[in-house]
């Protein structure tokens, strides 16, 4: 059997790669995406005060320590029994809102944009956010690092540090909100809905007006028909703060729904040998290998999958622009991976608009921010959503709150599994009997990107979106026949 | 000369937090520089940086070469070997820098990079190991000398 090898990490870090198996007429067999193990987390944690997760977890990697840092927060509710004040929920809502306003932005200006704006077929130096500016002006940039800029005031403002927030208490946040703080967060909330939709616009001037560029969204590449998870509100709008999670099969309608306390009851963890990655799947299901269809248990998080798992969007412009992209695409659930990047768009939009809202409210400045923890505690489960995907904290404690168990269910670890499928279909629509076309590495990176893993926490591992590439092709006997590297 | 001393790195994860660890020496001695320690990356650098004359970078490596605890000096020619530099969620950092210029931002003039190759940044700890633990002391005085010079070209 041949091997073909990517690396997909510098060769700093250089642990994970990607391995493609041909079989022995030169067509792909399987293909694995392995990442490298940080170690130790649980020990880490344990006997630590279960209040220190909050300032902990955002530090398993940087790249979405808020989060964490609500996850936690919310574990430690449930773990308390403590219920939090109305404005605390609103104020809690409100810095994650402006949180996912701005990582939403950054992923599609800075990483999954750059491949529609410059084209596929663009050279990698050309393929970051240099490149966007060089195309559609310094003006976008500036919108950009301004809204960038805007949310992350918000971010320290509410959560007292910008990159790892401290205001999550069980039961509420340290701080509130002053009428004069308010009025700048309706400000930047305002402008934020504007970008959102220039953002959008740009997408349509783009991606839509171009017609090679629809057919590649809604095409098969990367097309895996899954079944589909996030959070909803009580009328089964997606809300990425609080709410059921609900699954939809692979033809949109309700699987389940349930509490983030009976995680364990639905979401099972595979193993597999060649990788650390645990891979989250129904356990209702089954784990029947690295297919998709009714009968496998992969599922799939993150913005496309999010719109998928809800009836609705409880925002007005973000629910325009998300009829759109179904009528567009064919009707729901779109199976196509690259909408992702649309649906990130659509929720950009969602989050200004849920952040104007929060931010106009005129209880956000109600000093009732924290309802005091009396129980003993035990037991408790935070869910967040993630702008990855589903977050899950879960922490067992002795009586004195005293950490025994943790256990998180990260992002990508719901995706890894799906990631992988792209990661085979592209290899074997361009592997051909021993031949590798060109576009190999551009299909994986954009395949990648389009769910924006981030393996840091998949695996408690140092792998950020941006992954730089190595493919080594290897004949029967294991010899490297041809080795393609990029992005070191 | 308006200086930064900027600590990067992961102070749970064991060697990644060498960075921030020496920047946290550092403030015990210096008093007429700014120093920050951060666990960042990318664009985030440019909301440190900008405005300052100079930038000193403290963070960790992973070459392979010189063993654990070994210090590499180095300019942005070579940002793509350290390890926050280079990997992040976004951008590099040199193209976050060269953002910075196009958005017209006051961009340091010198930027120095003080990597210490590192042995292990998988492991949630803490502590450094001990030979990056040992080094500490070194790349304090070394910086701190750095520091006085430019003091004494200054005057």
């Amino acid at each position: 059997m041949k091997k073909v090898t990517i690396d997909p990490i510098t060769r700093l870090e250089g642990h994970g790669k990607i391995e493609i198996f041909l079989n022995d007429q030169g067509n792909v067999d399987r293909a694995f995406l392995q990442i490298p193990e940080l170690r130790g987390f649980e020990k880490f944690c344990e006997g630590r005060p279960a209040e220190e997760m909050p300032r902990i977890t955002p530090r398993i990697c940087g790249v979405c320590p808020t989060a964490h840092h609500m996850a936690s927060t919310k574990a430690l509710d449930d773990l308390f029994k403590v219920e939090p004040t109305s404005v605390a929920k609103k104020i809690r809502e409100l810095m994650y809102s402006a949180f996912m306003l701005e990582d939403h932005t950054l992923h599609f200006f800075f990483l999954g944009g750059p491949d529609f704006v410059m084209g596929p077929d663009a050279p990698a130096a050309e393929r970051n956010i240099l490149g966007v500016i060089a195309k559609v002006g310094l003006e976008t940039a500036s919108k950009v690092i301004e809204i960038r800029k805007r949310c992350r005031e918000i971010i320290t403002l509410i959560g007292g540090k910008v990159v790892h927030p401290v205001c999550g208490v069980p039961g509420g946040v340290s701080k509130g909100i002053t009428e004069e703080d308010r009025k700048g967060i309706v400000d930047t909330a305002k402008f934020g809905v504007e970008f959102a939709k220039f953002a959008l616009q740009l997408f349509d001037d783009v991606v839509l007006k171009n017609k090679e560029y629809v057919d590649l969204v809604a095409g098969d590449i990367y097309k895996h028909r899954t079944y589909y998870m996030g959070l909803v509100d009580e009328n089964n709008r997606i809300n990425f703060y609080d709410g059921a999670i609900r699954v939809v099969d692979p033809n949109g309608k309700e699987f389940i729904k349930f509490k983030a306390q009976e995680y364990l009851d639905h979401i099972a963890e595979h193993v597999e040998p060649w990788t650390y990655v645990r891979f989250a799947y129904l356990k209702n299901v089954g784990w029947k290998g690295f297919v998709d269809g009714e009968e496998s248990g992969i599922y799939r998080v993150a913005p496309l999958a999010r719109l998928n798992a809800a009836d609705s969007i409880a925002t007005p412009l973000a629910q325009e622009a998300c009829e759109k992209m179904y009528d567009i695409l064919g009707g729901k659930p779109v199976h196509n991976t690259l909408a992702f990047h649309w649906a990130r768009l659509i929720e950009t939009l969602y989050a200004a608009e849920r952040m104007l809202e929060l931010a106009e409210d005129p209880e956000l400045t109600d000093p009732n921010i924290r309802n005091i923890p009396t129980a003993i505690p035990k037991e408790g489960v935070g869910v967040v959503e993630a702008p990855r995907g589903t977050l899950y904290h879960h922490y067992k404690t002795d009586d004195r709150g005293l950490l025994e168990e943790v256990n998180l269910i990260v992002a990508t670890q719901n995706n890894a599994a799906a990631i992988n499928m792209s990661i085979e279909k592209a290899a074997k629509s361009l592997i051909k009997e021993g031949k590798v076309s060109d576009g190999l590495l551009n299909m994986i990176e954009m395949g990648f990107r389009a769910y924006d893993p981030c393996h840091a926490c998949a695996t408690h591992s140092l792998v950020p979106g941006e992954i730089p590439l190595e493919i080594i092709i290897r004949d029967s006997d294991g010899n490297i026949i041809k080795a393609l590297r990029r992005g070191t | 000369m308006k200086t930064l001393i900027l600590g990067l790195g992961n102070p749970f994860l064991s060697d990644d937090g060498v960075g921030i660890r020496v920047a946290q020496e550092l403030r015990k001695r210096l008093t007429d520089v700014d120093i920050i320690e951060a666990s960042i990356a990318g664009i985030s650098i440019l909301d440190y940086i900008v405005g300052y004359d100079k930038l000193i970078v403290v963070d960790s490596i992973k070459t392979g070469r010189g063993g654990p605890g070994k210090l590499h000096k180095l300019n942005l020619d070579y940002f793509d070997t350290t390890i926050h530099l280079s990997s992040l969620h976004g951008v590099d950092f040199p193209t976050a820098i060269e953002l910075g210029k196009k958005l017209g931002y006051k961009i340091p003039k010198i930027i120095n990079i003080y990597a210490i190759e590192i042995e292990d940044n998988f492991t949630f700890n803490e502590k450094c190991t001990t030979k990056v633990e040992a080094c500490i002391p070194k790349v304090v005085q070394q910086i701190i000398n750095e520091i006085k010079t430019d003091a004494e070209v200054a005057l």
